[in-house]
């Protein structure tokens, strides 16, 4: 154990390899803003998403997807093509040096390439190899395909979205990716642990349907304690403790239930309480009988107000309320920004310092300290190969002309 | 070995509801004795110790009673302190500043202590006050915007969201700083607030805002940004019945016309490439629709499966608990809870080759190991701790 020093971070030292597609470059990426080492090791020519939008300037490029920018802050890149013999053995040099590979391969894949967790495991007995697949590594449908769409509906988060009178809806973004990163990352620093005590590697299997179906909150315990089973109500909150409703300038997520009696009286004291001051309305049960005729008069009086005064005045009478704000109100929250949850990345290709999104904690312990856009395509080849593998300028010449990296 | 990977580390959680408690099972279940704090007067609603809420979020943990309001209860927390690793409160700012038990006083007994503080909007801000639950959060960070057909019908997520992501970063930070203090002997103090963490799943988003100054929309199940088409969510035959399919690629739109029988449709010219079948998309879907409605969810999927396509059920909570993928993974578990009895509950998604926890414990009853805590861990003796709960300072 040695002296933290002001320059150590939480994951100092900690060295990735990230060979993983958008399903799980967000795992790496999580480890890399607390301060790992990550190469991000992409085919030559670059990863397929850098082929996702947005894109900067609105202009389809690799070197401009904002998809890509954002997943691999911190990282150092390389290329490299494992499936060619030399491509593979200086892989296998990188894999000596190596605490943790991130990979998305479907199952069968590195078994293939003779590069199965056995194998790894011979080449770096204390290699934690996580990866991240569509079903897992076993089961029935290990070789099914999915993307987000596919995760987010057969992991259960679709069937609960959307209204009674639409289709199932998709949780915005690609959710799965990032539930399955999250699990990832956990799984990577469980195994970390784990490696303290006993010296040897792990090998994490998360598969994208059971990181969806294990953000589900209420559905599967209602399921499992009376079959209930959940469905869409728009924006009725299941236990119909939420609702959303339209001010004149846009919507206000509100709670019906809470506090009642300040509620109506707000109402009242501006003459828009209807008749929900009278006592038949007190009796809960009543109210959740009746639930349409409070919406109906509730909507009458959020509608002659803002969605600034009613979550700000509502927020001082202790309602959890807040307004539905849009990405354009999300980046101007005074909240974020005194909070300094957008951190300015240099992107000396384009402008000078861009905001990020940054992390969602402030920590005593330090963590990357300067932010790093992510990597052009095989930005870091000469420093990797050369300065760490020790390869000569003519090796790595020859390995480019063989399409190697 | 690998089923206890955090044996040895001693959580104390002070958390509520959701949240918290997911974080703090995901630790419990890796073998870290996790001790609640609870007391008569907060066990109640979805804290209430034989709660199906509750029993869910709360297995593999102890459970102690010590009611805060009295002086000296603060007094064994801090001496409980002083045995523990980890701290986990997701009260609302000041509450443990209060007490005398902000992270500064509670290091003086246990100088490497990690504590995660979980709040809506973190200790600091202009908002530092405001009372949010998931729901609150997913309205502010964007994503119930976000997350609808259009923007003047705005509907959001079905179910907390917010609060599961929450739980998820603070196992994150909490193991990031475990890994530093056993590197350097340093605790660490962590404030999270939920809507960033949120926020941090709309990145490209707001990149997008931040950068291209553009207005991003809501857009339902389309992305203007995936490069595939057909891609969306169609009705299958039977009452409330959907799949999804994506074609992402030629091969894989070749392999769909064949499963449809190669209709005339299909063939049209402005179906013929995926950057037009995308700028088609609504006539594309109306078609491919009036196809999927006359099938079987269930046998329409395995056939586009068969054939390389990515397609899904949309499945509900009866599809998911008969779901043959998560049985074959073990993926439910079931244990057995002394007054709610047999209770079936999620297991980990992060499965280990070297093995996953065996020696399930459902969810402990209010106050279940005061004994073992107060009289084994704190060496208190039978006449103290009897009095202590006399007079409702363990209660």
């Amino acid at each position: 154990m040695k002296a933290a020093d002001k320059n150590d971070s939480l994951l100092q030292g900690i060295r990735v390899l990230d060979v993983a597609d958008e399903k799980a470059s967000f795992c790496s990426k999580l480890l890399a803003d607390m301060g790992a080492s990550v190469i991000k090791v992409e085919k030559p020519g670059g990863d397929a998403s850098r082929n996702i939008g947005p894109f900067l300037n609105n202009t389809p490029h690799p070197e401009r997807s904002l998809f890509f920018f954002y997943h691999n802050t911190n990282k150092r890149g390389i290329t490299l093509n494992i499936e060619h013999n030399s491509g593979r053995d200086i892989f296998c040099r990188l894999l000596k040096k190596t605490d943790v590979l991130v990979e998305t391969f479907p199952p069968g894949y590195l078994k293939g390439l003779g590069l199965d967790f056995e194998v790894l495991r011979d080449i770096n007995p204390r290699l934690i190899l996580a990866s991240v697949t569509s079903f897992g590594q076993n089961g029935p449908r290990k070789h099914y395909q999915s993307c987000d769409l596919v995760a987010s509906a057969m992991g259960g988060q679709m069937y609960v979205s959307g209204s009674p009178s639409t289709s199932p809806l998709k949780p915005f973004g690609e959710q799965s990716y990032y539930a399955s990163s999250l699990f990832a990352a956990i799984g990577v620093l469980l195994a970390l642990q784990k490696r303290r005590k006993s010296g040897t590697g792990e090998h994490i299997d998360i598969s994208l349907q059971e990181a969806v179906t294990s953000t589900l909150e209420h559905v599967m315990i209602r399921y499992f304690y009376d079959y209930t089973i959940s469905t869409r109500q728009g924006s009725l909150y299941w236990n119909h403790e939420f609702c959303i409703v339209p001010c004149k300038d846009g919507f206000i997520r509100i709670t019906l239930f809470q506090q009642w009696k300040t509620l109506v009286e707000w109402l009242d004291s501006e003459d828009m309480a209807g008749d929900l001051m009278d006592n038949k309305w007190a009796d809960e049960e009543y109210r959740l009988k009746h639930l349409d005729r409070i919406v109906e008069v509730v909507k009458r009086w959020t509608k002659t107000h803002t969605m600034s005064e009613l979550f700000e005045i509502g927020q001082l009478m202790g309602f959890p309320w807040a307004p539905i704000s849009s990405p354009r109100e999300a980046v101007e929250s005074p909240q974020l920004k005194e909070r300094g949850f957008f951190v300015p990345v240099d992107h000396p290709e384009f402008q000078k310092y861009t905001d990020y999104p940054g992390l969602p904690y402030q920590f005593t312990s330090p963590m990357v300290k300067q932010w790093r856009r992510a990597p052009l395509i095989g930005e870091d080849n000469i420093r990797v190969f050369q300065g760490e593998l020790g390869l000569s300028k003519k090796e790595i010449k020859k390995l480019t002309s063989e399409g190697a990296i | 070995m690998n089923t206890k990977i955090l044996s040895g580390l001693r959580v104390l959680d002070f958390t509520r509801v959701m949240a918290g408690p997911y974080a703090t099972r995901m630790l419990a279940d890796s073998g870290a004795e996790v001790i609640k704090i609870q007391s008569k007067k907060s066990a109640t609603g979805a804290d209430s110790n034989p709660s199906r809420y509750f029993s869910m979020w709360n297995r593999n943990k102890r459970s102690i009673t010590l009611d805060m309001d009295y002086p000296e209860a603060r007094e064994l927390f801090l001496r409980l302190t002083a045995l523990s690793d980890v701290i986990f409160e997701n009260f609302s700012p000041r509450v443990m500043t209060n007490w005398g038990l902000q992270y500064k006083k509670l290091k003086d007994v246990k100088s490497d202590l990690i504590m995660v503080s979980m709040s809506g909007m973190g200790q600091t801000g202009p908002w530092k006050d405001f009372v949010a639950f998931g729901p609150t959060i997913q309205a502010l960070s964007g994503i119930t915007y976000l997350s609808s057909f259009n923007k003047d019908t705005p509907m959001g997520l079905g179910f907390a969201y917010a609060d599961v992501v929450a739980g998820l970063y603070a196992i994150l930070a909490v193991l990031g700083a475990l890994e530093y203090r056993d590197r350097t002997g340093t605790g660490s103090y962590i404030d999270l607030s939920e809507y960033e963490a949120v926020c941090t799943l709309l990145g490209p988003a707001l990149l997008d805002t931040l950068i291209n100054q553009r207005e991003v929309l809501p857009q339902g199940n389309y992305s203007e940004h995936i490069p595939a088409a057909p891609y969306g969510c169609y009705r299958c035959a039977g009452e409330d019945r959907w799949c999804v399919i994506a074609i992402f690629n030629e091969t894989e739109w070749q392999a769909l016309l064949k499963i449809m029988g190669s209709p005339e449709w299909a063939y049209e010219e402005r179906f013929s490439t995926l950057p037009k079948r995308k700028e088609n998309t609504k006539g594309l879907d109306r078609f491919l629709e009036q196809w999927t409605a006359h099938y079987e969810d269930k046998e329409l999927v395995n056939r586009l499966q068969e054939a390389g396509i990515p397609a899904g059920v949309v499945q509900n909570a009866s599809d998911l608990a008969k779901d043959p993928q998560l049985l074959a993974r073990d993926y439910f578990v079931r244990l057995h809870h002394p007054v709610l009895g047999d209770i079936i509950s999620d297991a980990s998604p992060i499965k280990l080759a070297g093995g996953t926890r065996v020696d399930w414990k459902a969810a402990p009853l209010l106050g279940e190991d005061n004994r073992y805590v107060y009289l084994e861990l704190l060496g208190l003796t039978e006449k103290e701790l009897s009095s202590y709960i006399k007079r409702g300072v363990v209660g």
